[in-house]
């Protein structure tokens, strides 16, 4: 694997209002590998889309407010930049599959001119219009799409065809890295299948690097490298595809998600459903976030907020691998 | 023999467009067994959830007969099916947008009950709505909170609660889960089994999640573009599907372990045609990767290939 490409360090990102603030992301930290897959999952109200936009600089302005952290991409502090130097980064070296491909579509444009947009906005190599639709047909192709409908408008293509468009608006310019949002949540299994592979293939072709943001962790084993489990905005477990999926030293909440699952191949009647709601995400605990579903919850979990513990690379916030081999960072 | 509690023969329903006939559900049948579940799989657009409301008649099909306890109810007059409706229930997809936003939890559970007519006494119908939000586990101070206040999975067991509250024999489950996410829906699936032992019911379980439905179904039926095209009990499908289009779709299941994961999967290409006035022979055949002339040509019959193992499909020979 080569460099790093993104090094996210501690971000935190804040939805104040004049009644409240909402705690959407409480200090998250990872990185990533040149051509690497890192799988950022959790259910509703983790904070996933949040930090994801968060990278991008597509938080809407009025409300959300970043009090501290880190982005670092390609050596450069994103969250320094101007609005204008974000805007040359985005589109072309780093882009974003949105995920309802129902809504994330102009339905008044066709989807080649849709598609070209980007590469006339990051025109660095100074190409002539028809370069630029030669490129677009290309891209096109490239998707699985015939280069003639270049010319039809989204209500003619499908839902699978249509997240095919998008991803071919984000991949036009070959980003380095690309936020792929839920991309196969909107869609049924046969066409999800076919949408992943032709990512994985894609992302081994030009050595992009990818953020796989979703709540299926059949799909994180499928294409994922590394693994972030978020709840309430923290990172909860961090570690490879393998760290995460197999062992026996997991995050509560990990290993409730995982019970929740009906299985494939078992043979078991009840699942085992973790108990209780998500947090509010206004009211900032005094321990750990996890403390009211937990069954290992101590009294220590109520009162201190867990530091990260570590082991060859395997993060845990949870006071229970608080022990001799494990190693405290922050 | 258990008596069957259910039993559909040449269930259709079309739907007039101004492209053509629609054809939504094609020829359908099938029966359940008292206490049984059975489970109905298949991509968006494939008939299940109009399978699922002509059971109920609130689709009158277009032709075919469903027996419920040896009787007839489809095309029945309204007055007769209303005393029927009781015994039969839904429980819909969407908890957001099923229940009606300005009443509370308690005029929600209440509705199905002053509807039908069941109750004589006020005093009866407090009694009936404590003990079922006691049975699906809503808390009673939230019975006169408003839908919007609630989350999705409470919100589903207040459609679970309107559903039960009549007593009914036979429930349809049109994908009471897919809105929820996995720690919530596997709160509602456990619900939904729980109240199947303590009070007999019978459930037929729509949803598009293979795993979801194995889980829960003691028989699946696979449906494609309207026609059932595979139906065996649920262990057995999915340790020896038959039809291409069941491992199709048993292939593109991301599987949350590691072992399995980067394997090569077998993918099929293209996407649902259009169920309007669809082609003679098998619909599945424009995706089919060994789909011969012969499939192409008249209909297919289900055969059996096992014990209660249908497959329609000339290679299941």
């Amino acid at each position: 694997m080569g460099k790093e490409i993104l090094e996210v360090k501690n971000l935190t990102i804040q939805y104040r209002t004049d009644l409240e603030t909402v705690y959407a992301v409480n200090g998250i930290s990872f990185s990533l590998k040149e051509g690497e897959t890192l799988g950022l999952v959790g259910e509703t109200g983790a904070g996933k889309t949040t930090a994801a936009l968060g990278i991008m600089g597509l938080l809407p302005e009025r409300t959300a407010v970043i009090p501290k952290g880190e982005v670092k991409f390609d050596g450069k502090d994103l969250l320094k930049l101007s609005e204008q130097e974000m805007q040359k980064i985005r589109g072309s070296k780093m882009s974003m599959i949105f995920q309802d491909p129902m809504t994330a579509l102009n339905p008044v444009l066709p989807v080649g001119k849709q598609i070209g947009e980007a590469l006339y906005l990051h025109n660095e190599e100074n190409l002539t219009n028809s370069q630029i639709e030669e490129k677009v047909e290309e891209t096109l192709e490239l998707v699985g799409i015939p280069k003639e409908r270049k010319v039809e408008y989204p209500y003619q293509f499908s839902g699978g065809m249509r997240q095919r468009v998008v991803i071919a608006i984000a991949l036009i310019c070959n980003p380095g890295l690309l936020i792929a949002d839920e991309p196969t949540t909107a869609l049924d299994v046969t066409i999800q299948a076919q949408i992943l592979t032709m990512i994985c293939n894609l992302q081994r072709k030009y050595g992009t690097s990818v953020i796989m943001i979703t709540h299926d962790l059949g799909v994180v084993a499928e294409t994922c490298d590394k693994v972030a489990i978020m709840y309430a905005g923290e990172v909860v477990e961090y570690g490879t595809l393998r760290d995460i999926f197999t062992g026996d030293r997991h995050h509560p909440y990990t290993e409730g998600l995982f019970g929740s699952i009906p299985s494939l191949t078992g043979d078991s009647r009840r699942l085992h459903p973790i108990e209780g709601l998500m947090p509010d995400p206004t009211k900032k605990p005094e321990g750990c976030w996890f403390a009211p579903r937990c069954g290992k919850c101590t009294e220590k979990c109520k009162k201190q907020v867990p530091p990260v513990y570590e082991k060859d690379g395997h993060q845990i916030r949870c006071h229970l691998f608080d022990e001799q081999d494990t190693e405290e960072v922050q | 023999m258990e008596q069957n509690l259910l039993e559909v023969r040449n269930l259709k329903k079309y739907f007039h467009t101004p492209a053509g006939l629609l054809h939504a559900v094609d020829d359908v049948s099938f029966s359940i067994p008292g206490g049984k579940t059975m489970g109905v799989v298949g991509e968006s657009g494939c008939g299940k959830s109009t399978l699922g409301r002509s059971l109920l008649c609130l689709e009158p099909p277009t032709s075919g007969e469903i027996l419920f306890r040896g009787k007839n109810i489809a095309n029945l007059k309204k007055k007769e099916m209303k005393a029927i409706r009781p015994k039969i229930q839904m429980v819909f997809q969407d908890p957001y947008s099923s229940l009606n936003g300005r009443m509370t939890v308690r005029q929600l559970i209440a509705e199905p009950l002053l509807v039908s007519k069941l109750c004589r006494t006020r005093a009866e119908v407090d009694k009936k709505i404590d003990e079922i939000m006691d049975t699906v586990g809503l808390a009673r101070r939230l019975d006169m909170a408003y839908p919007h206040e609630l989350d999705g999975g409470r919100r589903q067991r207040i459609g679970i609660a309107r559903a039960l509250i009549l007593e009914p024999e036979f429930v349809v489950c049109d994908e009471p889960v897919s809105a929820l996410d996995v720690s919530i829906q596997a709160q509602i699936l456990n619900l939904l089994m729980d109240l199947q032992e303590s009070m007999g019911l019978t459930y037929l379980f729509i949803t598009h999640d293979l795993s979801v439905v194995r889980h829960i179904s003691n028989e699946i039926m696979v449906m494609y573009l309207g026609k059932c095209v595979e139906k065996a009990e649920a262990k057995e499908i999915f340790r020896n599907p038959v039809h291409p289009y069941t491992k199709a779709l048993l292939g593109s299941i991301p599987i949350p372990s590691v072992e399995s994961c980067h394997k090569k999967r077998e993918l099929i290409q293209g996407e649902v045609t259009s169920p309007v006035n669809p082609k003679p022979g098998c619909r599945f055949a424009v995706r089919c990767p060994y789909a011969s002339e012969r499939c192409r040509q008249g209909d297919i019959p289900l055969k059996e290939v096992g014990r209660g193992h249908f497959v329609a499909c000339h290679m299941a020979e």
